[in-house]
């Protein structure tokens, strides 16, 4: 038998990594729900915290990593007996937790790169373990007469009187599954996603009567019986304890997340490898070509008189048939906005610790998708925008009082999306950007706009503090954040008011295109060429270039290949003698030369489609920002020599 | 519907080999989609073994009422209910009473293997376990 379970490691890593995520969100949560004191409480939160560690001891067991396995056991039993105590923790136990989940982060960062996996910090360990759990809750009575009263664990009847005193209805749903409803994809498993758009389930009951199956949810939900019957199409629902404050009477679902979350529940997750859908991003290329082949090749039908209408109206409907397919490959590529802003709320909680600030983190981020590579690359600009307000926008909680403020200083983070772009705004209630002092350490006069100031704060290496502290002054400067967010093709704007306050705003495009180029000079203006249709860079020797009936060629390996100046082919006044070229294969396997002036270099670039991507005549497929500010335009030498 | 009974349009629960042998099914119940693909490699090497996967409790529950498995293979710590529930519910069900059911968890701190055993599991591993460890207790379980 051949089984290596050494082939699990890059799953281990991303499920590993998805579950330690959702178990730092889920303990932000709890956090807020316990600072909030709404009398919430977190009995949900706590089970499924203890299902996720427990996952992951049990993957790292699998692949022998025994360092995350004693992390995630000693946490575990933390969060064991806190569920035995009725499902009561408190703010210590909570900072253990989020330390216990950084250092298995961290460990599996080590799995991730092959690295020894370091065993865990003793102090940490024994941090764990020292954790007294709060006094169990006195679990005074709940009336509940139902048979599944007697299936409820002491963490699941405390969520309920919590649930109730916070005034929400108690349910019992009832589901019977059947083999015709599994054919029209009706399961337990979409039967719940559906009720957790309106509630949260408490717990789910297999009942049995007469050798069936009924499997009983237990809902706490502001929903009415109305609104679950029409979500689920189940009619059995009943009351199972009266809310000890009365139902607010207007509860609209969002009937927009509804939906995303049953179509995502009925179909399932799938982890696929970017690469491979940028590859299929690439054949899709290759068809366009083969459609604009197509259409030359209808033109030169009605050039010699045929009847080409039929054939014009199907290259229309292909060529919006090209499109669509498209962005349905780059959906797949779409992550949600929430699933990048939630990580910030983790980096703030420790750069406030470390500042010894108080903040209070607020998220409001509209449903929208943006492409993971997007994500990707501007995550690490809007860290360093969090880093910047908290270490020189926030001031520290003495200093808030002695300005009229709070001593809890207040972070928004905010999303919305407009005409394919994203923003992202980052503000707080600080002290706003000192002018002068930016001024001063610049060597500049004061700025009169903030988009003066946000000018000397982009310039490279400055910094307002004499010294580099420990968070601003690590990683990347504004500079570097101005350049990720415009090579990205959006734009880093601030305002900022003496004593009120800082604002940073992002704007983004929800999806780039990313290819390896070329950079080359002809005619004076600088151009990029995708690296894939090169096929040689080639030093145009004169006793290479021969002048041949009606173009001149390039001797190449015992062949000749036409040769045409790139700047004479673009109609660029500005031509000298060109001492390189590019050789390009097109998708028939011919080969031309183009003559540069000199190639720069070779770099990663985002596209930004000028019109249409699909259906652009001409040689310029789009345009990029090589990172200096300005524009670039991007050849498609394929078309080129087609036009 | 009813435990054990194959409806008319369910897949026939004693799938037949080309040869028209059995081909006992396994039922591999765990939340971790990891965790649910390495038992299956386990057990897949062995041509004469045909495997379904369930992601929770839930499901298993609901997917043994539709159709029979020879060997559930169940982990203990899963949502809304767990792999204690579901040894506990199966059980009490007449037509699933000798269904061979085989525990795959992690070491746990609180008694579980015992409580699990006595709710009527047949045989209780536990990871880290060998590929060739779990295929040879759920042959023998067959």
């Amino acid at each position: 038998m051949n089984v290596d379970l050494e082939e699990f490691r890059t799953a281990f890593v991303a499920e590993a990594d998805e579950h330690l995520a959702a178990a730092q969100s889920l303990l932000l949560a709890m956090d807020r729900t316990l600072k909030e004191r709404s009398g919430d409480g977190v009995q949900r939160e706590l089970r499924e915290l203890l299902r996720l560690l427990h996952t992951v001891k049990g993957l790292s067991a699998m692949v022998g990593v025994e360092p995350i396995v004693s992390l995630s056991h000693e946490m575990e039993s933390v969060l064991r007996t806190a569920e035995r105590g009725g499902g009561i923790v408190d703010e210590p136990t909570i900072e253990a937790l989020l330390e216990g989940t950084r250092a298995i982060q961290s460990r599996v960062r080590a799995v991730a790169e092959n690295r020894p996996v370091p065993a865990p910090a003793a102090d940490l360990l024994a941090a764990l373990r020292r954790l007294e759990p709060p006094a169990p809750a006195s679990l005074g009575e709940i009336k509940i007469t139902d048979e599944v009263a007697a299936k409820l664990g002491a963490s699941e009847r405390e969520q309920l009187r919590s649930g109730a005193r916070a005034g929400r209805r108690a349910l019992r749903v009832d589901f019977m599954p059947s083999a015709s409803q599994a054919a029209a994809g009706v399961s337990i498993t979409t039967i719940r996603e559906r009720i957790s758009t309106l509630g949260e389930i408490v717990k789910v009951v297999p009942l049995s009567p007469a050798g069936g199956l009924v499997f009983a949810l237990v809902v706490l939900t502001n929903a009415t019986n109305e609104q679950i019957t029409e979500a689920t199409g189940i009619e059995a629902v009943t009351e199972l304890m009266a809310p000890s404050a009365p139902v607010p009477a207007t509860f609209e679902p969002e009937v927009e997340k509804e939906e995303e979350a049953t179509t995502e529940g009925a179909r399932g997750v799938l982890r696929v490898d970017v690469g491979r859908v940028d590859a299929a991003i690439e054949l899709l290329g290759t068809l366009v070509v083969t459609r604009s082949r197509m259409a030359l090749a209808v033109d030169r039908l009605e050039k010699a008189g045929a009847d080409t209408r039929e054939l014009r109206a199907i290259m229309t409907d292909h060529a919006r048939q090209l499109r669509e397919v498209r962005s349905a490959i780059l959906r797949v590529r779409m992550v949600p906005m929430t699933a990048v802003v939630e990580r910030l709320p983790l980096v703030v909680r420790g750069l406030a610790r470390t500042n010894r600030k108080k903040v209070r983190v607020l998220v409001d981020v509209a449903s929208a998708e943006l492409d993971k590579t997007v994500a990707e690359r501007l995550f690490p600009a809007l860290v360093h925008l969090v880093r910047n307000c908290i270490d020189h926008g926030v001031e520290l909680p003495a200093d808030r009082v002695k300005a009229g403020k709070s001593e809890e200083a207040v972070l928004r983070l905010e999303g919305t999306t407009r005409d394919r772009m994203v923003e992202l705004r980052i503000s707080d209630d600080g002290r706003g950007v000192d002018r002068a002092a930016v001024a001063a350490r610049a060597g500049k006069p004061v700025p009169a706009t903030d988009a003066e100031l946000l000018d000397l704060l982009c310039r490279p290496g400055l910094s307002t503090r004499a010294e580099a502290d420990t968070t601003s002054g690590r990683g990347l400067g504004m500079d570097i954040v101005r350049k990720v967010v415009q090579r990205l093709g959006g734009e880093l704007t601030l305002e900022t008011t003496a004593g009120q306050g800082t604002t940073f705003r992002v704007r983004v495009p929800l999806t780039v295109a990313i290819v390896d180029a070329f950079t080359v000079r002809s005619g004076g203006e600088r151009f990029a060429v995708p690296v894939p249709i090169v096929e040689e860079i080639v030093e145009l020797a004169s006793e290479r270039v021969v002048n041949g009936p009606s173009a001149r060629l390039l001797a190449r390996r015992g062949e000749t290949v036409p040769l045409f100046n790139l700047a004479q082919a673009l109609s660029l006044p500005n031509r000298s003698e060109p001492p390189q070229a590019l050789v390009v294969r097109g998708s028939g396997g011919e080969l031309v030369a183009y003559a540069v002036d000199r190639v720069l270099g070779q770099q990663e670039i985002v596209v930004r489609p000028l019109t249409d991507t699909l259906v652009a005549s001409g040689a310029i497929s789009g345009s990029t920002d090589l990172g200096d500010g300005r524009v670039t335009v991007v050849l498609d030498l394929l078309a080129l020599r087609a036009a | 519907m009813t435990f054990g009974q194959t409806e008319p349009n369910a897949i026939d629960a004693y799938a037949k080999g080309d040869d028209g042998s059995f081909v006992p099914d396994i039922l591999v119940v765990d939340d971790s989609k990891v965790m649910r693909d390495m038992i299956t490699a386990c057990l897949r090497p062995d041509s004469s073994l045909s495997v379904t996967q369930a992601a929770s409790g839930l499901e298993a529950i609901e997917r043994l009422s539709l159709k029979s498995f020879d060997v559930l293979v169940l982990d203990l710590n899963m949502p809304d209910i767990g792999g204690l529930e579901v040894v506990e519910f199966v059980r009490g069900q007449d037509k699933l009473k000798t269904l061979p059911i085989l525990i795959v968890t992690t070491r746990a701190d609180d008694g579980s293997r015992e409580k699990v055993l006595a709710a009527g599991a047949s045989k209780y591993l536990t990871k880290p376990f060998t590929p060739e460890s779990i295929l040879t207790e759920v042959k023998a379980l067959l």
